[in-house]
């Protein structure tokens, strides 16, 4: 009984995961095909190699790529130096209102991102002097303020489980706190601060509202690009369905390489338990 | 430092003393200076935005000029709004869909390969769920915009297994569109929430796994007597990001249909959206706002106490 039932566990979690990957299978079938070969037969796999769909594609989502990169990767780097400070502070330290900050930080948890994100639109534009509205730093900021709840929680759990001791023994030898965070605490948290960036770079790199409200052609972060590329696709010839397809498997490559290297981390991260009510 | 040393020898002890506050408060500074990066960040893009949000319910903005006091002007007009009564109805839909859909297969699958034997198995099962990851949010959307066309990919299976007679246009009739949306993303297993349960049933000590062996404890009693109630306190976390989701759909309808076909999809963040970046009444866009936020905060509440009983 116990092998028939450990084999239709097999079973399913196969076919659930072919589904589960499908989407990426569908993409790169038909990101080589023509349109009259992709509307003959979608789930066929390809008959002809058109390279320059790649090519295509290519030219349109580079910039954009860049653009996205640049935002998520000072952005996550933003986020986890912030939350560790704070997280240390909270973790280590003694000072007046620390459980109201702390709170403070907490409840931010609770607010729907939908109910700020106009006034944070507004917010952003105020900004405008220093010509942030419409570049990558209209993006940044707000993204490192996004992140800080999440990874300061996180961070603090953390913490929580280095030895006291440790600390104690180095502020009797004379050190600063900067310096037993800089020098004992981040050398000890190496694994659980990537994970936190992994974790974060994923819904940022996927965010579409904000940067659609807010940046010029020029600073387009790839979401963006992605859905006026569609658009595109559509009222010019139906032909450039191939490069549409192209441009998604294209899409796919910074996370691919990212969870290629890191994806123990993005595991790990949320299976060490620190998330739970 | 140096004031520990040399402080007592100037000023005798009532200096000792001060030079130990003065040591205790350079302590606090040097704390408040630690979160005070976090604290001007999300003043600045948090705190300050949720509090306009708050109370630009109560006026006349354009977004630009200053807003002009309207009382409950907004809400008045929210209670005879017929597209938000719709947007409503929409939402609660969806609402349901997406929460069990947020849950349920993920579940499913964190326990199924919970179970699976072999260590290396397991591992391989987890990234293959994983992997998807790497697809962006937005091409799912735009991909399943195509998965749906008339001559899409669905009605392309459907023909084919010869289920003619069922294949429509399905985003564009307003009889499917919104199921057509909620359910969009199938098999719907979420690598975030999946690997949430799995750290939760991994957590399960060994004792109460044993236990439940040596009671026979198998199968399905096993699933609702042991796993179901040991990994709760996910479920709740889960839960509670799935509520805060379900009120924040504005992307796949802007992006699929822009609330179309008539208004078959808009949700009420969507009407949110669409009322203050399209139209410019800031005013209302934000009274919606209010309404939806005090809305998820009453179903997380709500939730947490059901959770309790």
């Amino acid at each position: 009984m116990n092998r028939a039932s450990g084999l239709a566990r097999h079973l399913i979690l196969i076919v659930l995961a072919l589904l589960a990957l499908f989407p990426l299978a569908f993409l790169f079938m038909n990101s080589t095909k023509t349109e009259l070969e992709y509307s003959k037969d979608p789930l066929g796999l390809p008959t002809s190699f058109n390279w320059h769909n790649f090519t295509d594609a290519y030219d349109v989502v580079i910039r954009p790529i860049f653009n996205s990169v640049v935002v998520v990767g000072v952005s996550v780097l933003g986020i986890v130096s912030l939350a560790a400070m704070s997280a240390y502070a909270f973790t280590f330290m003694r000072f007046p209102l620390r459980r109201l900050l702390f709170v403070m930080v907490f409840a931010l948890l609770l607010i729907p991102g939908v109910l700020t994100l106009i006034p944070l639109y507004l917010q952003i534009k105020r900004l405008d002097f220093m010509g942030l509205s419409n570049s990558w730093g209209g993006l940044i900021l707000p993204y490192i303020a996004g992140g800080q709840a999440f990874s300061i929680f996180v961070l603090r759990t953390f913490f929580g489980g280095i030895s006291k001791d440790l600390v104690d023994a180095a502020r009797v030898d004379g050190a600063s706190e900067w310096h037993i965070l800089g020098k004992i605490v981040v050398p000890l948290s190496i694994p659980v601060l990537v994970s936190v960036i992994v974790i974060n770079v994923v819904p940022l790199w996927n965010d579409y509202l904000l940067p659609s409200l807010l940046l010029s052609e020029k600073y387009r972060t790839l979401t963006v690009a992605l859905v006026s590329l569609q658009g595109n696709a559509q009222t010019h010839s139906s032909s450039q369905f191939g490069t549409l397809m192209a441009a998604y498997v294209i899409s796919c490559i910074p996370l691919a390489i990212v969870f290629t290297f890191l994806m123990r981390y993005y595991v790990q991260g949320l299976t060490s338990g620190a998330l739970k009510l | 430092m140096t004031t520990r040393a040399t402080a007592p020898v100037l000023a005798g002890s009532e200096g000792a003393l001060s030079a130990r506050q003065r040591d205790r408060w350079n302590r606090y500074l040097a704390a408040y200076l630690m979160v005070l990066p976090t604290f001007l960040f999300i003043g600045y893009f948090l705190y300050y935005p949720a509090y306009r949000a708050l109370t630009g319910g109560f006026t006349h903005w354009d977004g630009f000029n200053a807003p002009i006091w309207a009382g409950w002007d907004n809400f008045q007009r929210a209670i005879d709004d017929d597209i938000l009564q719709t947007a409503i109805k929409n939402n609660l839909i969806w609402a349901a869909i997406e929460i069990l859909l947020a849950v349920i297969p993920s579940f499913a699958v964190a326990a199924l390969i919970f179970h699976v034997s072999s260590d290396r198995a397991r591992y391989l099962y987890r990234s293959f769920f994983v992997i998807p990851i790497i697809l962006p949010t937005i091409v799912t959307i735009l991909l399943w915009r195509y998965f749906y066309q008339t001559s899409g990919l669905i009605n392309y299976i459907l023909d084919g297994v010869g289920l003619d007679g069922v294949t429509r246009p399905w985003i564009g009739d307003p009889q499917t569109a919104l199921y057509a949306l909620a359910l969009m993303g199938f098999p719907w297993v979420n690598a975030f929430n999946m690997l949430i349960f799995y750290a939760g049933l991994q957590n399960i000590p060994t004792e109460v796994i044993e236990a439940a062996r040596l009671d026979g404890a198998a199968g399905w009693r096993r699933l609702f007597t042991i796993e179901i109630p040991m990994v709760a306190s996910q479920f709740k976390l889960l839960l509670i990001l799935a509520i805060i989701n379900s009120g924040q759909n504005i992307v796949t309808p802007l992006v699929m249909t822009r609330g179309g076909p008539g208004y078959s999809t808009y949700t009420v963040s969507y009407y949110m959206y669409e009322t203050a970046v399209d139209y410019g009444e800031f005013g209302y866009s934000m009274a919606i706002a209010l309404m939806l936020f005090i809305v998820i905060i009453a179903m997380t509440a709500l939730s947490q106490l059901l959770n309790r009983e």
